[in-house]
């Protein structure tokens, strides 16, 4: 980068302090960026990393994360949880469902908000999201200032692609009333992607990048355009049904009809009981993700008696299929609804606290052709813990924009600056081996790039070398399908989904991506290239579509250069 | 790509068409190189331009 970025060691007023923030339903983190820029997630006192988004109150005593959690067995009425979907709503847009348990809300003015005993003594308050969130704040700045051994004062929050600009105006208001500002509110896919993208080892590339941020109450998915280290949404879908809670509930309703066998209590019928054994439940799905067999224990979970079972991964896969189907579809529709077909699909990152699941992994692998990455813990050794993404993400867009004054971000985010044309075509040289229709695309810049923008790329010239036409044109890429002979003995036993590897084995159709040529833009000559030569082509579009185009053999001095005129 | 006989063209270019559609997108505002993106817009600078400073 350049002289914005020289200053770092100045210690000049006003110089902020700045964390990542990702702030969830059901968890939130904290993270930082170190001087090596790095991104670290902060620990809280209690020694965790995802800090469930609870808050509970005592005897006037505030408590949060995993102590306010327990709080949901015995002070369940005191406790608020689930309410980060609720900021900014008024109380007629909201799904209260996931509050049945704790402080349920209520609808307050203009606003939703909860009515608890906060204070020692006293009548009951009512406390506003707003006022809920500011807290949660507090408490995650605190987190984040003892470990630092600062002050923290700013941050950048990681929101849904669909929030709205109420929600966004009531977010950082609560932020504010907690001391901290706002630099910028980023999507969590985004924040996802670039938190794999600023790792020193990966590469700027043109790809095309499916997020699937699988959460406690939601599941959200975005289908990305990663263009030269720039972003573009082409499709989101948000979804209710398929979430980790529902994995949650599977094993729950599995040890409740357990218990049933030989008590004679439903212990989903009482409120403790049925707090007592979701906590276990989420306790054991997360066992699962790491071992191949858990426990679940709980301690008088009705009438007084103990419980304990076990079940190992492939029951809880077997019981828990419908919904790890749900999440299947889920990811399928979003790539059908950015236009695209599986095979475009270069990455595949899982993100949030369900994707530590395995199964949900390998079915990502099935779906996708094994050229796609499947950026997951239990598919590639070298991934990012998903719980962690998207507050490293926040933390190093916190530490690149730090330094810049309000008005500078302002105007920097400014829709005059995102909002540009994207080239619905590729543009890419043709090879051709005598007829025209035959010729080989090569793509130099893919479709869905912003523009300006500008790449080039070496082509290898004719062994015998001599003068080269290089031929620029537009491609489209569609999907062919084949029929492919099948194998001459008969059907396989076995149904294709269920092999993992039917390299060997061949599918009836085939699918491949393959080239369309387009119009054609531009001819240039290239003379007397040497033997083995390389022809080094570079294109920039210009952001009135202007194109320039230049092309020389790789150690000459002068080239062709063109231009077109913009359309 | 062999050149054909009698291609000729002047100064060995030949311009035939334009980019022929686009559409308005939003790029997401995050990331060094969207940083980069906005500091040429905003100070109405080329590629070349910028890789000069």
């Amino acid at each position: 980068m350049s002289a914005e970025e020289a200053s770092t060691n100045g210690t000049t007023l006003g110089e902020r302090t700045a964390i990542g923030i990702s702030f969830g339903n059901s968890n939130s983190s904290i993270a930082y960026t170190t001087i090596e820029d790095k991104a670290e997630v902060i620990a809280n006192e209690d020694g965790d990393r995802q800090i469930p988004s609870i808050l509970s109150y005592v005897d006037g005593e505030e408590y949060n994360g995993q102590q306010a959690k327990q709080q949901l067995i015995r002070n369940n009425k005191n406790t608020v949880a689930y309410f980060r979907d609720y900021i900014g709503q008024d109380f007629k847009s909201i799904d209260p469902t996931h509050c049945h348990a704790s402080a349920h809300p209520q609808a307050h003015e203009a606003t939703v908000a909860f009515t608890i005993q906060d204070k020692e003594s006293g009548p009951q308050s009512t406390v506003t999201v707003s006022e809920i969130a500011t807290r949660q704040f507090k408490r995650l700045a605190k987190s984040s200032s003892d470990f630092l051994g600062k002050t923290v004062d700013s941050a950048v929050v990681t929101i849904p692609t669909n929030f709205t600009e109420a929600q966004k105006a009531a977010l950082i208001a609560s932020a504010a009333e907690a001391g901290l500002e706002v630099l910028q509110l980023i999507h969590e896919p985004i924040a996802a992607l670039l938190a794999y993208d600023a790792r020193p080892e990966s590469k700027v590339s043109d790809k095309m990048v499916v997020v699937a941020d699988l959460g406690g109450t939601r599941s959200d998915v975005a289908v990305i355009a990663s263009r030269g280290g720039m972003y573009t949404i082409l499709a989101t879908a948000h979804d209710y049904e398929y979430t980790g809670v529902h994995l949650d509930k599977v094993l729950q309703d599995h040890f409740a009809k357990e218990f049933i066998k030989w008590n004679t209590t439903d212990p989903r019928e009482s409120q403790r009981s049925l707090a007592k054994l979701k906590l276990e439940a989420e306790a054991t799905k997360k066992a699962l993700s790491i071992g191949t067999n858990a426990n679940f224990s709980v301690e008088s979970l009705a009438e007084g008696i103990d419980f304990a079972s076990t079940i190992n991964r492939l029951r809880y896969e077997t019981i828990a299929r419908k919904v790890f189907e749900g999440f299947n579809r889920l990811i399928e529709s979003v790539v059908k609804k950015a236009g695209l077909d599986v095979l475009d699909i270069d990455e595949v990152i899982l993100s949030g606290g369900t994707s530590h699941t395995p199964k949900i992994a390998s079915n990502m692998t099935a779906i996708f052709p094994p050229t796609t990455t499947i950026l997951a813990p239990s598919t590639t050794a070298t991934a990012i813990n998903p719980s962690e993404l998207q507050a490293r993400g926040a933390a190093l867009q916190a530490s690149l924009i730090q330094e810049f004054e309000k008005e500078d971000i302002e105007q920097s985010t400014h829709p005059a600056v995102t909002t540009v044309k994207h080239l619905t075509n590729a543009i890419g040289v043709l090879s051709i081996s005598g007829d025209e229709s035959h010729g080989v695309f090569t793509p130099i810049i893919a479709t869905e790039t912003a523009i300006p923008a500008r790449r080039t790329i070496h082509i290898n010239a004719p062994k015998e070398g001599g003068d080269i036409l290089v031929k620029i044109v537009e491609g489209g890429s569609h999907i062919k399908v084949s029929q492919v002979e099948k194998p001459s003995k008969e059907a396989n036993g076995e149904d294709e989904e269920d092999s993992d590897d039917d390299s060997d084995e061949e599918p009836e159709e085939r699918r491949e991506k393959v080239w369309k040529v387009g119009k054609v833009l531009a001819e240039a000559a290239v003379k007397g290239v040497k033997k083995g030569g390389k022809v080094e082509v570079m294109i920039n579009v210009a952001g009135d579509l202007g194109v320039t185009i230049t092309a020389r053999e790789v150690g000459a001095k002068n080239g062709v250069r063109g231009a077109l005129s913009s359309p | 790509p062999v050149l054909p006989e009698g291609w000729a063209a002047e100064k060995d270019f030949k311009a035939i068409g334009s980019i022929s559609a686009s559409t308005q997108r939003s790029i997401e505002p995050v990331g060094p190189h969207f940083l980069a993106h906005a500091r040429r817009a905003r100070h109405k600078r080329t590629f070349s331009e910028d890789d000069r400073i």
